[in-house]
């Protein structure tokens, strides 16, 4: 708690997080959600951090109604990349939610308890994540030295992403597992302030991981990746196998011609979009961009912001479930950042994102096609 | 705040842009000043457009509300505290820009911050010439009611000399546009000096205390194209000071001219010359970093040689460390709030203006206070114009120890006082100056009357402007 | 009376018939004289400011006078008002270091130019009338004139004003306004700008006594040159670029064909210019630099853009290097030269507009049946000055009002041009009538630091009380 006050103190309130436009560096814009909102102080990070203190100062009432400021927030980090002080305030503004839980939120306790009960946010019966599987068009073991983890959303929402991932890690020559039943990582529990819970999750995880025996661990989603090799590993200590997107995975075997990918007359237009937690969280920037240029046809072509400033899609730290309109309005936002540079098609690498600007793109009529990079890579097997 | 004001403040901005939340309402009793007091006000409101603004301040003249009119937020002379219980009017949404490429000028809605504009700006290969520091947050129209300084103004003076005229709501609702776009009928802003005495002066540095500011009308220029950066070396401060006025007399067109004492560049360097890739240096007594910036290649290049052979006729020396200008320079959007919150120390600052000659004056009584208070700090400088020295004093403080920041208050107000006694001026009349004057009276006389007949009934940023 | 003699002494107050007489004009012609009831020269700002103090205690109207070579009246007195003639006021205090001066209300520029070039040292700008203006005066009207394409009008070099209000204090402001500063160094100083509340004031608001403004090193370096061009657009574009491109100009005007001709018929032998056929438009610019790289640097350049925007290099040096060269007296010369007397209209173009005021001018000459030309010279960051003369013969009452409705019918068009005016002289707020939320707000101020309205009466009809 010490720490976490000595940290908010280094907050000067100058106001960079909120709409600093520094060419130079690449950033246009910081805060999605003080820009599609009514851009009260609360909106961005500025007054976000005067709240926390406030409340854990008690000159503010925790209430719910006061709170929420802590929670309208998709902890992106835009805010930290620019930030000119010396500490991290989207992370601390994770340790908030922690050390403000006692704050009633009906939206987060109900997707912990979710979770806890069914390994996963979104139903009650959890195998069924695991049905895609028949249509794959051939058998995926439980157990191999390589583990598939798909993740809750993928596996529920965005069924096509996974099985055109495991297509291509066919393919790719790759013999892969996919566990009976796949936890959740617990990711929007951490995020959420739900640490002692997530830890629980975690343990659990941990245990039916261990069922696949597997020595490295592949994932789709870049929350997963995040959760399981940031927050798993450094945070909580736990041991792991080594962890990496598929897109890091399959990077050398494009590389060296493992993967044999089709030629193409036609010309694609593609942009790619940083998820937040695969980008500024773990610094995976070029891999993704360096195989879609590998793809024939592709010609990639930047938003105006990318990489280390790349606006957020809006439904990560919880945002999707807290505040389901605002988080469309920024996805349709980011939406807008395609539109403007004329591609046809939008690739990024996590199913929150997908999921997210697929339904943005629909709120504002546009065509462009949102596809993760891995559906995209399936299209182009040879 | 009476609901019923509530109410018709929603019915000229919509629901939506107004609240009164407790949570909201506390993210707007501070602002970025340190050691201030927050200052709870009764409800935020945030106009689309002048109309909206002028309609607001007529409701809140009805209701004699106080009104702080407040954008980027990054002040640090407490301009956009609030009054207890009284109204915020935040002016983001104001974002329209319009740029007369023939007039050399471009017209700014109260909202767009420099960054905005330089990035809109760049494309025609044009630039405002005057960077403040808070450059990424702040708003022009902002820094033109604070009137501030920052790189490009050791050539092109401060913010308030680029100024052509502004759009204000005056505290009776009324829009007024002066300089030559009174003149319904002009083609745009071209002129400042228009109709007569200078009314767009009165709202330079006026602190928001007679009118909310909807739109800025500034001077553009054609960017520069050729730079010269380098460093200078004095051994005393004699010397230093008379080559910034030389290079003034001789016309070098030195867009930013910084000096730094010894020790405070040793300080400054420990913090971030790494990070900025400044070699390390035995700096001498004295340094000069200067930015020679250009349109044309061959004035640059003389006026670089001509610059050298000053500061050897001057007693100096080349020390030929190009890294620290460039850095003021290209990284001014990021440079200064860098070395201002690398340190995790809080400060206080007190800007002020002294005569180049008079430069270490003010070193002097800032050592002098740091000693009598026992706390950390430093102080720097650069060239504003024709014949002025910005001087930025930082006096820190443990932003978690109350004792800490006591000191520093108590530090500040005394040095308001010294430093006017060495004849130092403030751009603009912070509150606190108010307590630090002498011998003002008839001077303060006319700026009271002034505000009284612009705002009589006293609702406009109550006592921001020199306590009225 | 008794009172004001006790300030001044008997030797500096007259209310004789002869003397007022001569106070009852100025330069404004066609403008009707009004005899004061007394006129007072004092010898300091003490005894400026106890004068004041009767005058607002007796309620008795007052019109400060300088050099008296103002051309809209301003300094036309009141009928048995008080005229206070400032020229006593000669003190003159150089601060080297600040590169910055201060002189008394009395100083004319070609008197602080002699000053100033002892030091090597100059002030930019030179109204027309130099060597019977005063420094304060320009500045209470704002003034420009050579100099002016660089520095800008008077005002912008303005660094403070000490001012006594019509209450009789004495205010001081800009960097001096702290008593314990070494010199003016700094206009923007203590909040809003009340320095510009006195430039083009025309008096209304106070007595200015004295001025603080920036110096520089004075030029020693050249460039003099005609530029021809086919289109008003052309030449308008020359200039614009010129500026971009920090071209030192500091003296650039233009011409059309026919103004040239008529202007060199009158003054071209005088100034040695030699016959030409001269071009629809000519650009005559004057560039100056403290260093001869700089300027060899700019005449190269200046040719480049000149081509570049479709116009020839004349080559006429002659034209504009006696205009410069007679600056403090070529104006008044070429005013005088011809024989009539005129009615004048400063005001400003954009430079892109320039042509616009042509548009106006001829016609109304036509439609009125008056001669004038106009001319004019480029004023700064973006503007262009203007002087369109309007002329009469003094001798004939009905040629003059003819001059004076062709002004008036004039003042409303080129309102209409989107043009303005740097002081609000009575004309401007006649003709008008979309300024009235602006003129309210002059207003109050006007109320409220002159709630006895005796600085200048009438001077800006349309800021003072409805009586």
């Amino acid at each position: 708690m010490e720490e976490l006050m000595e940290n908010l103190a280094q907050c000067r309130r100058c106001g960079i997080c909120r709409d600093a436009v520094y060419e130079d560096k690449g950033f246009d814009g910081i805060c999605p959600v003080w820009k599609n909102t009514a851009g009260f102080e609360t909106s961005f990070m500025r007054g976000r951090i005067q709240i926390a203190i406030a409340l854990i100062e008690g000159r503010l009432e925790k209430t719910e109604e006061n709170a929420e400021s802590l929670f309208s927030c998709t902890l992106c980090g835009n805010c930290t990349s620019i930030c000119a002080a010396e500490f991290d305030p989207a992370q601390c503004l994770e340790s908030v939610r922690h050390v403000l839980k006692e704050i009633p939120n009906e939206v987060r306790d109900t997707i912990a308890k979710k979770i806890l009960e069914n390994n996963n946010p979104y139903v009650e019966e959890n195998k069924t994540r695991r049905d895609w599987v028949k249509e794959v068009g051939f058998d995926i073991p439980c157990t191999g030295e390589v583990l598939y983890f798909t993740g809750c959303t993928a596996g529920f929402k965005l069924p096509e992403t996974v099985i055109a991932t495991a297509k291509v890690l066919k393919a790719a020559g790759v013999d892969f597992a996919v566990l009976e039943d796949e936890p959740c990582c617990g990711s929007v529990m951490l995020r959420t302030g739900m640490v002692e819970e997530a830890k629980k999750n975690a343990e659990n995880a941990l245990e039916m991981i261990a069922t696949s025996s597997a020595k490295t661990i592949v994932v789709t989603c870049a929350g997963c990746l995040k959760t399981l090799r940031e927050d798993y590993i450094e945070r909580f200590g736990f041991d792991l196998p080594e962890v990496l997107h598929v897109v890091e995975f399959l990077k050398p075997l494009i590389d060296s011609g493992k993967l044999k990918l089709k030629k193409s007359d036609e010309i694609k237009k593609i942009t790619w979009h940083d998820p937040c937690h695969l980008g500024r969280a773990l610094g995976v920037y070029e891999e993704p961009r360096d195989v879609l240029k590998a793809i024939p046809g592709v010609e990639l072509v930047e938003m105006e912001t990318n990489r280390e400033a790349a606006m957020c899609c809006g439904s990560g730290g919880g945002l999707r479930s807290y505040d389901g309109d605002l988080a469309k309005k920024i996805a349709a936002d980011r939406m807008q950042d395609a539109e403007e540079i004329g591609v046809d098609i939008l690739a990024t690498a996590c199913p929150f994102c997908e999921h997210n600007l697929k339904d943005g793109a629909s709120s504002m009529g546009s065509t462009i096609r949102v596809v993760d990079i891995l559906d995209f890579l399936a299209d182009s097997l040879e | 705040m009476d609901k019923n004001i509530i109410t018709e403040l929603s019915k000229i901005v919509g629901n939506e842009y107004v609240s009164t939340k407790a949570d909201i309402l506390l993210t707007y009793s501070v602002t970025a000043s340190m050691a201030s007091d927050p200052v709870i006000p009764g409800a935020i409101v945030r106009p689309a457009n002048s109309e909206q603004v002028s309609k607001i301040i007529q409701l809140a003249a009805k209701y004699n509300v106080s009104v702080t009119p407040r954008s980027g937020g990054s002040s640090l002379q407490e301009e956009a505290i609030p009054e207890p219980d009284g109204l915020v009017v935040e002016l983001m949404r104001l974002v329209d820009i319009k740029l007369y490429k023939e007039l050399r000028s471009v017209t700014v809605g109260a909202g767009v911050t420099y960054g905005a504009i330089e990035k809109f700006l760049k494309e025609h290969d044009l630039f405002i010439p005057v960077y403040p520091e808070s450059s990424l947050m702040c708003t022009v129209a902002g820094q033109v009611a604070v009137n501030g300084a920052g790189p490009g103004s050791s050539h092109f003076g401060c913010t308030g000399e680029l100024v052509l005229g502004v759009e204000v709501v005056l505290p009776d609702g009324t829009i007024i546009t002066t300089g030559s776009e009174a003149n319904p009928y002009a083609s745009g802003p071209y002129q400042r000096y228009s109709f007569g005495p200078d009314i767009t002066g009165l709202f330079i540095g006026s602190l928001g205390s007679f009118g909310i500011i909807t739109k800025v009308s500034m001077k553009v220029f054609k960017r520069n194209k050729f730079y010269d950066y380098n460093t200078y070396g004095f051994e005393t401060h004699e010397q230093s000071e008379q080559f910034m006025v030389d290079i003034k007399q001789h016309d070098i067109n030195g867009v930013f001219t910084s000096l730094y004492e010894g020790p405070v560049l040793e300080l400054f360097m420990d913090m971030i010359g790494e990070e900025l890739g400044v070699p390390k240096h035995n700096w001498p007594f004295s340094t000069v970093s200067m930015t020679i910036g250009s349109v044309r290649e061959d004035l640059m290049k003389s006026d670089a040689a001509l610059a050298k052979k000053l500061c050897e006729k001057h007693g100096g020396h080349v020390i030929g460390i190009s890294q620290l200008p460039k850095q003021e320079w290209n990284g001014r959007f990021w440079f200064f709030v860098r070395a201002c919150y690398v340190h995790g120390w809080h400060w206080r600052t007190l800007y002020h203006h002294q005569t180049p000659t008079n430069a270490h004056q003010s070193i002097e009584e800032i050592r002098r206070v740091m000693d009598k208070y026992g706390f950390l700090g430093h102080t720097a400088g650069f060239v504003t114009g024709h014949s002025s020295f910005n001087a930025y004093p930082h006096l820190y403080f443990d932003p978690q120890d109350p004792e800490d920041e006591q000191k520093i208050r108590d530090a500040h107000k005394e040095l308001a006082k010294t430093l006017f006694k060495t004849g130092a001026v403030p751009f603009k009349m912070a509150e606190y100056w108010s307590d630090a004057i002498e011998g003002m009276d008839n001077y303060m006389a006319l700026l009271e009357l002034v505000k009284k007949t612009i705002d009589s009934q006293k609702i406009m940023s109550p006592r921001k402007l020199g306590g009225f | 009376m008794q009172k004001l003699t006790a300030i001044v002494g008997e030797e500096f107050i007259s209310t004789r018939k002869d003397v007022l007489l001569t106070y009852s004009t100025s330069a404004s012609t066609s403008y009707d004289p009004v005899t004061p009831g007394a006129v007072v020269k004092p010898a300091d700002t003490q005894q400026v400011s106890e004068i004041l103090k009767i005058a607002n205690e007796h309620k008795i109207p007052v019109t400060p006078r300088a050099g008296g070579s103002s051309l809209q009246g301003e300094v036309i007195p009141k009928n048995d008002g008080l005229v206070i003639d400032l020229l006593r006021l000669t003190g003159i205090e150089i601060y080297q270091d600040l590169r910055s001066i201060t002189v008394g209300a009395g100083i004319n520029f070609g008197k602080l130019d002699k000053f100033l070039n002892q030091y090597d040292l100059w002030l930019p700008v030179y109204p027309g009338s130099s060597l019977s203006a005063t420094i304060a005066g320009n500045v209470a009207v704002n003034g420009s004139g050579f100099g002016s394409p660089k520095y800008g009008c008077i005002g912008e070099l303005v660094l403070g004003l000490e001012v006594v209000l019509p209450n009789g204090e004495i205010v001081q402001t800009g960097s001096e306004a702290n008593p314990n500063a070494p010199g003016p160094f700094l206009r923007y100083a203590f909040g809003p700008d009340l320095t510009g509340l006195f430039i083009g004031s025309l008096g209304v608001f106070g007595i200015i006594t004295k001025v603080s403004l920036k110096i520089f090193k004075r030029m020693h370096h050249f460039d003099y040159n005609t530029y021809g061009f086919e289109t008003p657009q052309e030449a308008e574009k020359f200039i614009l670029q010129c500026k971009e491109n920090e071209i030192s100009a500091t003296w650039i005007s233009i011409y059309e064909g026919r103004i040239l001709d008529f202007f060199l018929e009158m003054v071209g032998e005088e100034y040695g210019v030699p016959q030409h056929d001269w071009p629809p438009i000519t650009v005559s610019m004057v560039i100056g630099r403290v260093r001869e790289d700089q300027l060899v640097s700019d005449s190269k350049a200046v040719k480049e853009i000149c081509e570049q925007a479709g116009g020839h290099v004349i080559g006429i040096v002659e034209l504009p290097r006696e205009e410069w060269n007679d600056r403090m007296r070529e104006f008044v010369r070429s005013s005088y030269i011809h024989g009539w007397h005129w009615r004048i209209l400063y005001h400003h173009q954009t430079i892109s507009q320039w042509h616009r005021t042509l548009e106006e001018i001829w016609p109304i000459f036509d439609e009125f049946g008056v001669l004038g030309h106009t001319a004019g010279f480029q004023s700064g960051h973006s503007s262009y000055n203007y002087y369109p003369q309007i002329y009469y013969d003094p001798q004939d009452e009905e040629d003059e009002g003819k001059a004076k409705a062709a002004h008036k019918e004039l003042v409303k068009r080129l309102f209409k041009t989107g043009a303005v005016p740097f002081k609000l002289a009575p004309y401007w707020v006649d003709g008008i009538t979309e300024m009235e939320p602006y003129l309210e707000f002059l207003r109050g101020l006007k109320e409220a630091l002159d709630p006895n309205n005796i600085m200048n009466p009438g001077t800006i009809p349309g800021i003072e009380g409805v009586e």
